[in-house]
């Protein structure tokens, strides 16, 4: 017979007649215990071996109970005490006994406790009487602790001793499965007969391949449900991953992508908005202004048009700001507060030219808004941006494309706020359906830009336009609750690494 | 957003609803807009509003909205007023950076606690935002009682104040909260009013100052004087409005006294008169301006706007019940149309708008037709997907940034996003890169004016330093940690139209035990194979490199970034206890151009 290398070991550490534990089969087999133990499955299966399992019950001596090994238990002490101060004649007072008992701390409570247990005597008002019949040095409790301690077995002693040591917490009984192997009949013959070192091998190797060995060897096998080591491939940003997605979207429903500069003139940025140059968002507090020289080119028609519509409005009927407007101000370079300073530009033809309808135009770019830093607002966020241009579209058109854009992202039920935008009217605030508390969350800003942005720009049909932040839609789609994770040099590896992917 | 805080019970009481409990109240706001936030601790309820309607400001002006949206009230109303009987004369001496005033004459007020609280609240409301922070417009109120006019010298005729400028210590006055007579500059210097806005006159020669016949009672936009402080028992206000800007101030002055005649005050006139040297230029203005302006938006714009076909009527109706007020004004028909049988107006009709001058929001016809869309219920519109064939696609570098993550994360990289803002130290110091030098990374970085944060103050000029920030926020993490970054670099560059230079880099770092200068060529050598570009890496120095383990990275020819093995100091000054090898390039030398 052959049988592979540690299965041959451990069948001739087995004996027919005495059963032995699986650990002392391993020493004796010079074998790890996993693999001992996985032989002796394997050769029960052949029936070459059989096993037994008994549950075995041990008792340890806690550090408490080596004490009173060394020490007497504290009512065995107390007894003593008592006697030698004559309570066996005459009830005595209690603090004088503990103090000659050598008693203190938690000590006392337990020895009063267990000499009334143990009927040494009273205890009342004070005073300590000992019963001279009891025999404190013939206590079965102090026995037992004495005979586990001197490393014999727990045969011997009564199961309520020892439950009283455990719940004295002087003992801990720790229960386990023993197993033991003994030799089958057909252990014995085939060993008898003689069994031989098959060639087992842990890797199928190229040469084995070449030479055809692979024919005559046994494969080790694998515990194959253990955990394999942990593999760390790369993976695509997850907000990125939000990103694509997004472009996905919006490329299958018709639109073209845009680019352009993070840093860019305060009039693509916000004159080109007909966002008056004292609005509050454009005081130093809310933007990044850089620390450049002004824009060296700004087209000189599209300017003064900017101009007088701030100053004057657009149409016979339109009316300006009454704010100061300066070409300074507005030459000034900053960061961009949204991407919409894109759709100016390329609502204005500078980049691709003039552009016929119907356009459907976005961008997944980033903005910059000096808000506080915390659990979701960052300084640096993406913001989605669409705009479509077309004959005649009412704000249906507007609410009809959000709904079906939304809805590829399981956000339904979406309700359109009125509300006030400097460069849109009629604006809305957008909210829908999270998709999986079900709650109303405010997932976007639209509108129709207004005349007074589109005439100076040269448009001549309508115009609708929306925003909305990235990362808000991916806390939305993956549930991340701290956007600092996910972006920025506080990023945390393991975030990272363990996020769900997006498709 | 703007937030005005109401009393429920006012409420009720002026829109004449006392059947309404606070939450149909609250979702009848919601349907003009404003949003409930909260309650106040004296139980006051709290709605935010888009900051166009600012009207709203108090809890008279939702009252009169809510009256229109109710159908109780329709069109537009103008508070009745009486001639003049002051005059603001405005001399040559007013401050050139503030020429501006305006006000009003109020009577018969009858104010209790409550209602002084709302005209306060009202007031500072509509400096906050109108006025932005009383810069451009301020309100002073005062009581008329302790007023004496007649403060003409040489050509006085009738009551008058006047607004004029003084020196900063030119004369004292009471200020309100004080009892020390102060000058205008001890008024800035000592008193907590004055700290807060003296950065408004901080640049003035000379300070605004309001003069009756008694003398200084008014130092605007600052403070008031204690001797016209107005009380409970005020029965005649005056109202000075002082500002940059006529119309703004104008508008702000309307909104205070339809605010009041809603109260039953009635409002009197008063003429502004400014003199022939004033800095505004001379002439007589008779103010508030209750003037109802017109507008014409035509029938086919709102129904193309809306995407919803009207009745005339129905417009009609719609306008009126957003407090506007609408007649047919088609040329032909102008005459006849108005007041005609609805059923006989034209099809495609002009309306002629008009608009109560307490609006501040409606600039354009557009306006108008936002109003008909609100008073509809944009909620009752249906959504409907736009039949429109537009070709969609991506533009060229977000394809090639896309392909370039797609390889990067192929060879095992972690794909980052990382700040395009970062601190001089993170990018020069802790790499060991002189600014300005010509070292990759050494350009001259674009500065943020006046940042508020020690840690973002500048443009990241490179990408190496955000990856290796990373690793140092993760030492606790599981190693190896390879990591790339396909992100903005940007420098000052004044040969740019925006002189700043914004350009994509790949980066990438390989933090392992064992990380050699080979373990990033290998991976640089498998990129420029993907996108078929040559590579060449001859030797180069960089001080975040160890000498001789750094080359230039030069793709068809051009040099375009760096390969090595990051120098110890570098590692050390990041924790680092491993070594990193990292490379770091121009995007655009992968793709085709």
């Amino acid at each position: 017979m052959k049988l592979p290398e540690s299965q041959v070991a451990v069948l001739n550490a087995a004996s027919a007649t005495d059963e032995t534990p699986i650990d002392r089969l391993a020493t004796e087999a010079d074998l790890k215990p996993e693999t001992a133990t996985q032989a002796v499955f394997e050769l029960r299966d052949e029936s070459l071996l059989d096993v037994t399992e008994r549950e075995s019950v041990e008792y340890e001596l806690t550090e408490e109970g080596r004490a009173y090994v060394e020490a007497d238990l504290p009512e065995t002490r107390l007894y003593r005490a008592a006697v030698d101060a004559g309570a066996d004649e005459d009830p005595v007072q209690m603090g004088q006994v503990i103090g000659a008992a050598d008693l203190d701390g938690p000590e006392v409570d337990i020895a009063l406790a267990n000499y009334g247990r143990k009927g040494y005597g009273d205890i009342e008002s004070g005073e300590l009487a000992a019963d001279p019949d009891a025999d404190a040095g013939a206590d079965p409790e102090a026995a037992a602790l004495e005979t586990l301690a001197g490393g014999e077995g727990a045969d011997g002693i009564d199961d309520e001793v020892l439950d009283q040591l455990v719940s004295r917490n002087l003992l801990d009984r720790n229960e386990r499965t023993v197993r033991t192997v003994t030799l089958t009949d057909a252990g014995v013959t085939a060993l008898m007969e003689g069994v031989e070192t098959a060639e087992t091998v842990d890797r199928l190797t190229p040469e084995m391949l070449t030479s055809g060995a692979w024919q005559d060897v046994a494969f080790t096998e694998y515990n194959v449900e253990a955990d394999a080591p942990e593999v760390q491939g790369g993976k695509t940003h997850v907000l990125r991953q939000t990103a694509e997605r997004v472009k996905d979207v919006l490329v299958g429903m018709g639109f073209q992508e845009m680019e352009g500069p993070h840093a860019d003139a305060d009039f693509w940025i916000n004159d080109c908005l007909f966002m008056p140059q004292d609005h509050p968002a454009r005081t130093h507090w809310d933007r990044f202004a850089l620390d450049v020289p002004p824009i060296a080119d700004l087209p000189d028609e599209l300017v003064d048009n900017v101009e007088r519509a701030h100053r004057a409005g657009v149409g016979e009927d339109g009316d300006g700001y009454h704010s100061p407007w300066s070409e300074d101000f507005a030459r000034a370079i900053a960061l961009r507060g949204h991407t919409t300073s894109l759709s100016m530009r390329y609502l204005s033809g500078t980049e691709v030219g003039e552009l016929d309808p119907p356009q459907r135009y976005f961008s997944v770019e980033k903005v910059y808004r000096n808000d506080t830093l915390d659990a979701t607002h960052l300084l640096e966020f993406f913001q989605i941006e669409g705009w479509v241009m077309a004959e005649n579209l009412s704000v249906r058109d507007l609410m009809g494309t959000f709904v079906e854009f939304y809805e590829q992202f399981g956000i339904t039920d979406i309700q359109f706020k009125p509300h006030y935008n400097p460069y849109t009217e009629p604006s809305f605030e957008l909210f829908g359906k999270h998709p999986t508390t079900g709650e109303l969350i405010e997932i976007g800003n639209s509108g129709m830009f207004r005349d007074e942005v589109l005439e100076p720009l040269g448009v001549e049909h309508d115009v609708m336009a929306w925003g909305l932040a990235l990362e808000r839609l991916a806390m939305l789609t993956t549930g991340a609750e701290d956007i600092r994770d996910l972006h920025g040099t506080l990023a945390d590896l393991d975030f990272l690494r363990g996020a769900e992917v997006t498709y | 957003m703007p937030v005005v805080d109401i009393d429920p019970d006012e409420l009720r009481e002026l829109t004449g609803h006392e059947e309404k409990d606070d939450e149909e109240l609250k979702s009848d706001l919601f349907g003009l807009g404003l949003e409930f936030e909260g309650e106040t601790e004296e139980g006051l309820l709290q709605f935010e509003f888009g900051p166009d309607r600012l009207d709203r400001l108090s809890v008279e002006g939702v009252a009169r909205s809510l009256r229109y949206h109710y159908g109780d009230d329709r069109g537009v109303r103008v508070p009745d007023t009486n001639d003049p009987d002051l005059t603001y004369v405005v001399d040559s001496d007013v401050p050139d950076e503030r020429p501006y005033v305006t006000g009003a004459i109020v009577r018969g007020v009858d104010l209790d606690e409550r209602s002084l609280d709302s005209l306060i609240q009202l007031q500072e409301k509509l400096h906050a935002t109108m006025g932005r922070k009383r810069a451009k417009g301020a309100i002073g109120i005062h009581d008329l009682v302790a007023i004496k006019g007649d403060t003409l010298t040489d050509d006085g005729e009738g009551n008058s104040i006047t607004y004029t400028g003084i020196d900063p210590d030119g004369d004292t006055f009471v200020p309100l909260d004080s009892d020390r007579e102060l000058t205008p500059a001890e008024v800035l210097a000592e008193h907590p009013t004055g700290e807060t806005y003296a950065d408004l006159v901080a640049e003035y020669d000379r300070y605004p100052a309001i003069y009756d016949e008694l003398g200084l009672f008014s130092f605007p936009p600052v403070i008031n004087g204690r001797r016209t402080e107005v009380s409970t028992d005020s029965r005649e206000l005056l109202i000075e409005l002082t500002g940059t800007d006529q119309w703004t101030i104008d508008r702000m002055c309307n909104i205070i006294c339809y605010a009041l005649a809603a109260r039953g005050a009635t409002i009197e006139e008063v003429e502004i008169e400014y003199g022939p040297s004033s800095p505004a230029g001379e002439r007589t203005l008779v103010r508030p301006d209750f003037e109802v302006e017109t507008k014409s938006v035509s029938h086919d714009r709102i129904e193309t706007m809306l995407g919803v076909e009207f009745e005339p009527r129905e417009v009609i109706d719609l306008f009126e019940r957003s407090g506007l007020a609408a007649v047919i004004d088609d040329e032909v028909e102008a005459s006849a149309a108005v007041g005609t049988d609805p059923a006989d107006l034209p099809d495609d009709p002009v309306y002629e708008v008009s608009i109560p001058p307490y609006r501040t929001d409606v600039l354009h016809p557009l306006d108008l037709i936002d109003d008909v869309g609100r008073a509809y219920g944009f909620d009752e519109l249906e959504p409907k997907y736009p039949d429109l064939g537009t070709v969609g696609g991506r533009h060229e570098r977000s394809r090639l940034e896309a392909a370039t993550r797609t390889v990067l994360t192929g060879l095992g990289f972690e794909d980052l996003l990382n700040f395009h803002m970062t601190r001089e130290a993170a990018v020069y110091d802790r790499m060991n890169v002189e600014p300005g030098s010509e070292y990759l990374g050494g350009g001259e970085a674009v500065e943020i004016t006046e940042p508020y944060s020690e840690d973002y103050t500048i443009l990241r000029p490179w990408l190496l330093p955000s990856l290796v920030m990373v690793l140092e926020n993760n030492t606790h993490r599981g190693y190896p940690q390879d990591l790339a970054e396909v992100g903005l670099v940007a420098e000052r560059d004044d040969e740019v139209n925006t002189r700043v230079r914004e350009r994509r880099h790949v980066g990438g770092v390989l933090a392992r035990n064992d990380a050699t200068y080979e373990d990033a060529k290998a991976r640089l050598q498998a990129i420029c194979r993907d996108f078929d570009v040559d590579l060449a890496t001859p030797p180069t120095d960089h001080p975040s490199f160890i000498d001789g383990r750094v080359a230039a990275v030069v793709i068809d020819g051009e040099d375009v970034g760096l390969v090595g093995e990051l120098h110890p100091a570098v590692l050390v000054e990041h924790d680092l206890e491993l070594p990193v090898a990292a490379f770091e390039f121009e995007l655009a030398a992968l793709g085709d151009d």
